[in-house]
């Protein structure tokens, strides 16, 4: 009991609810076995020195920089993720489901990018809608026949998972800069340093080598396959809302950070300004989109990219991850087929799920989805971090009527999904535990072999009853412990 | 290294020099506010803005002032001209910002303890006003932030691997330590003749800016006679402030940096800094110390080289043309 006379659990006012399953406990109440020790530690630790913990690991984040930008009237302003000191546990066994489903997901994606910029087989047997693939707005028709080296044109996913009654389920393929490696990072290190005696008794599987599994994945990607090759992470600059991850990718990996200014095509190869001469560059991490990577080929305004990138690319002489035009694979209205295109290319059923998805493109579905706003959560398909998005249930009347008026203007530009019991895990909230929606974005790197680390960077939806849990619209973030299996 | 780095690190490492500067200098114009004659005073600002190329704000310094209440406004004013103006890109606050977003930029080859350093002492900084200091001992917000410009210099002393990286730190350090001496030099040299009756609190007040107040004495006196002063701030090798030890430093790191290239761009910068120091080795020695005009003469044709420096460092090492290196491609 604290001084003031009330209990001092942290777990005192926690509410089950049963339409939401819970990443700590069972509908009884009772933690999951493998959350039972955290729970009893998290219980017998005065609250106050969590919530000091937390406070610390923020001002740390803050004095260390560990930022990102948002974009508001007032211009940008750099903010920390906020982090919930609680961490998500989850067992070896659904950790085993998630790494071969998520490797299996990935091995689908990239040989359907082969597929659709080669011989595009899965089109002409009418898996998946002809107009779909072409019509989108992220195809690149630039890259029609290129063939890369291992069939590689996803090196770097971040897949978004979340748990519903049914397990787990993939909410969304993140193909083009996937970011939130760092802060799954940061927020290991924090909690391993305030949580150090629970963290040993938890046998908790390391994720501090990822950046370099990351190297070792993009050297795949040399084409001169020389053991040292010269790699670079490419960034828009430092008012990108992931400039901090950027740099800390690059230092991490000990590579060069350049701009677009800081590289120049020269003979079909690509060099770095540096001070003493220009030097070769093998691969490029890119961390700007396929829009802005060279205006010579893409949007010529760009001021951020390399004019001949491309064209030094497709003669080999460079590797780039991602490649450009993968942003065709992760289309929220292509996501729906992603299912049928393991069955297709893998002969294999999936190992997890999609969300259920309903595509305005199709006129049944388009009068379902108008029937049923008030149910359905309804995406725009060229929109990501959360923007654009109505979500159907905390919606006013009037709200969902304006929406369906847009829904009706350009069908095809959304899709809808049922209203997802997204799991709930505690968060700290005013000194206590009290339940928050989450989800989490494992890494998937595909070079050579494919590589996962043993984590995510888990989200939390940080307001009380939402369910929205991008770090753009106010989440935050937690770590997540993969637990070792048992001996 | 990336040239766009180097370029990062050299401007970090010239705004924190700035910064550092700065602040020595109003906090000496603020101990000189406390019991200086006022014309004392007035000439304290003006070998500031002099120094700093610079009208205030509100217009001209006007000499010759006799109201305490006016002057103690004029201090607030010109204070806040110096630490806090937007528009004034010398103003401390000016210079912090600047070299934390250089610091951005060249985050992944600096050391965590120099980010650190630097942006606690920015964040801690931003949103303060004059006049949340001015009441309550406005003399310890500078101190601290000179300070901090110390302490970050001891720390990249500390943490930097001594590759190039390390080099274009002590170019943009020593070239801005000697630039901001030559010219509050040339300044102080102008309002302070050394054939008046000089004052010890003046030409002590350069030594503490110029961080050299403590080594004079012991070298010297402290009675801080004004030819022996300009001479140990310009010519003395083992004072780190002075301008022979920075030019010896920006020698050394050209030296470095250009290794073995022979190409014009790189022969100039050394060319140019060897001028600059045969300038204080074979000319400086035998001028009359007592001919003021001689002495400025001299540091400010120093004061040209220190500026040339960074033209020549731009078009050798930050944003030369591409034709130039095409010889030393590295594939």
């Amino acid at each position: 009991m604290a001084q003031d006379g009330h209990t001092d659990d942290l777990f005192s006012d926690y509410e089950i609810a049963p339409e939401f399953p819970d990443e700590m406990f069972g509908c009884d109440g009772e933690p999951h076995p493998q959350c039972r020790e955290l729970w009893a530690a998290l219980r017998a630790m005065p609250a106050r020195q969590i919530v000091a913990m937390q406070e610390q690991a923020e001002r740390s984040f803050m004095r260390d920089g560990i930022t990102f930008a948002v974009y508001g009237d007032d211009g940008a302003q750099e903010r920390i993720i906020p982090i919930d000191f609680l961490p998500r546990i989850v067992s070896a066994r659904d950790w085993r489901q998630l790494e071969t489903g998520l490797a299996q997901r990935v091995k689908a994606l990239n040989m359907f990018l082969a597929d659709v910029y080669g011989a595009a087989r899965i089109l002409n047997d009418g898996v998946i809608p002809v107009d779909m693939v072409l019509g989108c707005p992220q195809y690149r028709v630039q890259m029609r026949g290129v063939e890369l080296p291992h069939g590689i044109h996803v090196s770097v996913c971040g897949t978004d998972i979340i748990r519903d009654g049914g397990g787990f389920k993939v909410l969304e393929d993140n193909l083009r800069s996937p970011s939130g490696v760092s802060y799954m990072l940061a927020n290991r290190q924090a909690v391993k340093t305030g949580l150090r005696d629970l963290f040993r008794r938890h046998s908790v599987r390391g994720i501090e080598h990822y950046t370099g599994m990351l190297r070792q994945t993009l050297a795949d990607l040399s084409p001169r396959g020389n053991s040292d090759p010269c790699m670079v992470l490419l960034t828009p600059g430092i008012y990108n809302s992931a400039y901090y991850e950027h740099m800390f990718l690059a230092r991490e990996m000990g590579i060069e950070l350049v701009q677009g200014s800081d590289l120049l095509v020269h003979d079909g190869h690509v060099f770095m300004r540096t001070t003493g001469r220009l030097r070769q560059v093998d691969v490029i991490y890119r961390r700007i989109d396929d829009d802005f990577l060279d205006p010579l080929v893409f949007r010529p305004d760009s001021q951020l990219g390399v004019p001949g990138l491309f064209h030094a690319w497709r003669l080999g002489n460079v590797g780039i991850a991602n490649a450009p035009g993968g942003g065709v694979a992760d289309d929220k209205s292509v996501y729906r087929y992603v299912p049928d295109m393991i069955r297709y290319y893998l002969a294999e059923e999936p190992i997890l799920a999609n969300v259920e998805t309903y595509l305005c493109r199709d006129p049944e579905h388009l009068a379902y989805v108008l029937d049923n706003l008030d149910t359905l959560v309804v995406k725009m398909v060229g929109e990501s971090g959360g923007y654009g998005m109505l979500i159907g249930p905390h919606a006013s009347r009037a709200e969902r009527s304006a929406y369906a008026e847009r829904v009706r203007e350009d069908p095809a530009n959304f899709i809808a999904q049922p209203t997802l019991a997204l799991s709930r895990a505690p968060c700290l909230a005013s000194g206590r535990a009290a339940p928050r929606h989450v989800d989490l974005r494992p890494f998937i790197l595909q070079g050579r072999e494919t590589r996962i680390v043993p984590g995510a960077f888990c989200r939390v939806a940080l307001t009380p009853g939402s369910l929205v849990v991008n770090s753009s619209q106010g989440g935050g973030g937690k770590d997540l412990w993969v637990l070792d299996e048992p001996e | 290294m990336l040239s766009r780095d180097a370029e990062g690190i050299y401007w970090m490492s010239r705004y924190m020099e700035r910064a550092g500067h700065v602040a020595r200098l109003v906090l000496e114009q603020l101990d000189a506010v406390q019991d200086r004659p006022l014309g004392a005073i007035e000439r304290g600002w003006q070998r500031i803005y002099t120094a700093m190329d610079r009208s205030p704000g509100g217009g001209e310094l006007i000499a010759g002032g006799e109201n305490v209440d006016e002057m103690l406004l004029d201090a607030f004013t010109l204070v806040d001209d110096l630490t806090f103006e937007p528009s004034n890109p010398n103003a401390l606050m000016s210079c912090m910002a600047q070299a934390r977003e250089n610091a951005r930029q060249v985050r992944s080859v600096i050391s965590h303890e120099m980010w650190s350093c630097l942006n606690v002492a920015f964040l801690e900084m931003r949103g303060v006003r004059l006049q949340d200091i001015w009441i309550d001992q406005p003399q310890g917000f500078f101190r601290d932030v000179a300070s901090t410009a110390t302490t970050f210099s001891g720390i990249a002393d500390a943490t930097m691997y001594r590759d190039e990286v390390w080099h274009f730190f002590l170019l943009g350090r020593s070239i801005e330590r000697a630039q901001r001496h030559l010219a509050l030099l040339d300044a102080h040299i102008g309002l302070f003749p050394t054939e008046e009756r000089h004052w010890v609190f003046d030409w002590g007040s350069l030594l503490r800016v110029c961080e050299a107040r403590g080594a004079f004495r012991r070298v010297h006196s402290n009675e801080y006679p004004p030819g022996t002063t300009v001479d140990f701030l310009v010519a003395d090798p083992a004072l780190s402030g002075s301008i022979a030890h920075a030019l010896a430093t920006v020698a050394a790191a050209c030296d470095v940096i250009g290794g073995e290239r022979q190409d014009e761009p790189a022969r100039i910068v050394r060319r140019r800094v060897g001028r600059a120091r045969a300038l204080i080795t074979y000319d400086w020695p035998i001028r009359n110390a007592h001919d003021d005009a001689a002495t400025r003469a001299m540091v400010k044709a120093l004061l040209q080289a220190c500026l040339g420096f960074h033209t020549d460092l731009e078009q050798a090492y930050f944003r030369y043309a591409v034709r130039d290196m095409s010889a030393g491609q590295s594939r």
